[in-house]
């Protein structure tokens, strides 16, 4: 990590916008990050997704891609390892409700990734207090990896 | 490899099921680094959220994802595709000790100016046929 990631996610839980203070359109704080086959391979692991094309560099030097790529939900650590401690995706108790996602071309070990990420559009729905957060993540040469957002109910 | 043009609608694609335990979900806990006391804290787990209480700690949605990504992947790669979108909703929590599966059925093949595209719905399922979650993929197969 390029800073001090805090895994107790209660730690300066009060610095984090609520529901009321999440402004759509607004940019959030974003942090760039140097992806690793270390961390590619722990994501792989973590859910039994081992295809050689994301951990064998032999293997994967022999395909279409050239060298292992990471896998297209990669994102899913990134939306993490980009943003700061204070981001309001980490407020404890967020549900996520549902995710889509579009995949341009693939992150790779090495690359230096960069998020733009907002808050899109929040809303009421029975007691249920909701926001959508918007994202794109680009490559060092500002190549879009890909695209996504997320329909979360917010913690009340 | 197998040309587009094989891939009929209606065609069921069948993903690997899962176990998620308490140390699985930890270790997707480290991997993603998504430590949301909802998927480790059995104290906070007892408490109401809104009207719904989870009764104990969750599975993390995007191990769903996680799971029809591979689905998809394993399909695809092989065949010269290229997954480009998958969209989920979580229908019901996972909880550890269930046994999830991802499947699929190719509901539209479309050709496009510069390629095909095959159209997935997905379903992921638990040990006792309820659905978890359901979304929707897209795999390009470039000419």
């Amino acid at each position: 990590m390029n800073y001090k990631y805090d895994t107790d996610f209660w730690a300066g839980n009060t610095a984090r916008k609520i529901w009321d203070d999440i402004i759509p359109g607004e940019p959030r704080k974003t942090i760039p990050y140097t992806l690793t086959k270390e961390a590619i391979y722990k994501l792989c692991k973590s859910t039994g997704d081992m295809n050689p094309l994301y951990v064998d560099e032999d293997y994967a030097k022999t395909t279409r891609w050239g060298g292992i790529i990471a896998p297209p939900n990669i994102h899913v650590l990134l939306m993490f390892s980009c943003t700061p401690n204070d981001d309001w995706m980490r407020s404890p108790g967020t549900i996520n409700a549902s995710q889509s996602w579009s995949y341009n071309i693939p992150a790779r070990p090495g690359d230096v990734i960069t998020l733009n990420a907002r808050a899109l559009d929040k809303f009421i729905k029975g007691d249920r207090l909701f926001a959508i957060h918007d994202n794109v993540f680009f490559n060092q040469d500002s190549e879009v990896i890909c695209s996504g957002r997320g329909w979360t109910i917010r913690p009340v | 490899m197998e040309n587009t043009f094989n891939i009929k609608e209606g065609l069921v694609i069948q993903g690997t099921s899962f176990h998620p335990s308490r140390e699985t979900i930890w270790e997707f806990c480290e991997a993603s680094l998504d430590y949301n006391p909802l998927h480790w804290d059995d104290d906070y787990m007892k408490t109401d959220f809104g009207k719904t209480n989870f009764g104990g700690i969750i599975m993390h949605g995007m191990t769903n994802f996680s799971l029809i990504t591979k689905m998809m992947t394993d399909w695809c790669l092989p065949l010269g595709g290229i997954h480009r979108r998958l969209e989920t909703r979580w229908k019901s929590p996972v909880k550890p000790g269930d046994t999830i599966t991802p499947s699929g059925i190719v509901k539209k093949v479309k050709k496009t100016e510069k390629a095909n595209w095959v159209v997935v719905s997905i379903l992921v399922t638990n040990q006792e046929s309820k659905t978890v979650a359901e979304g929707e993929a897209m795999v390009e197969f470039q000419d």
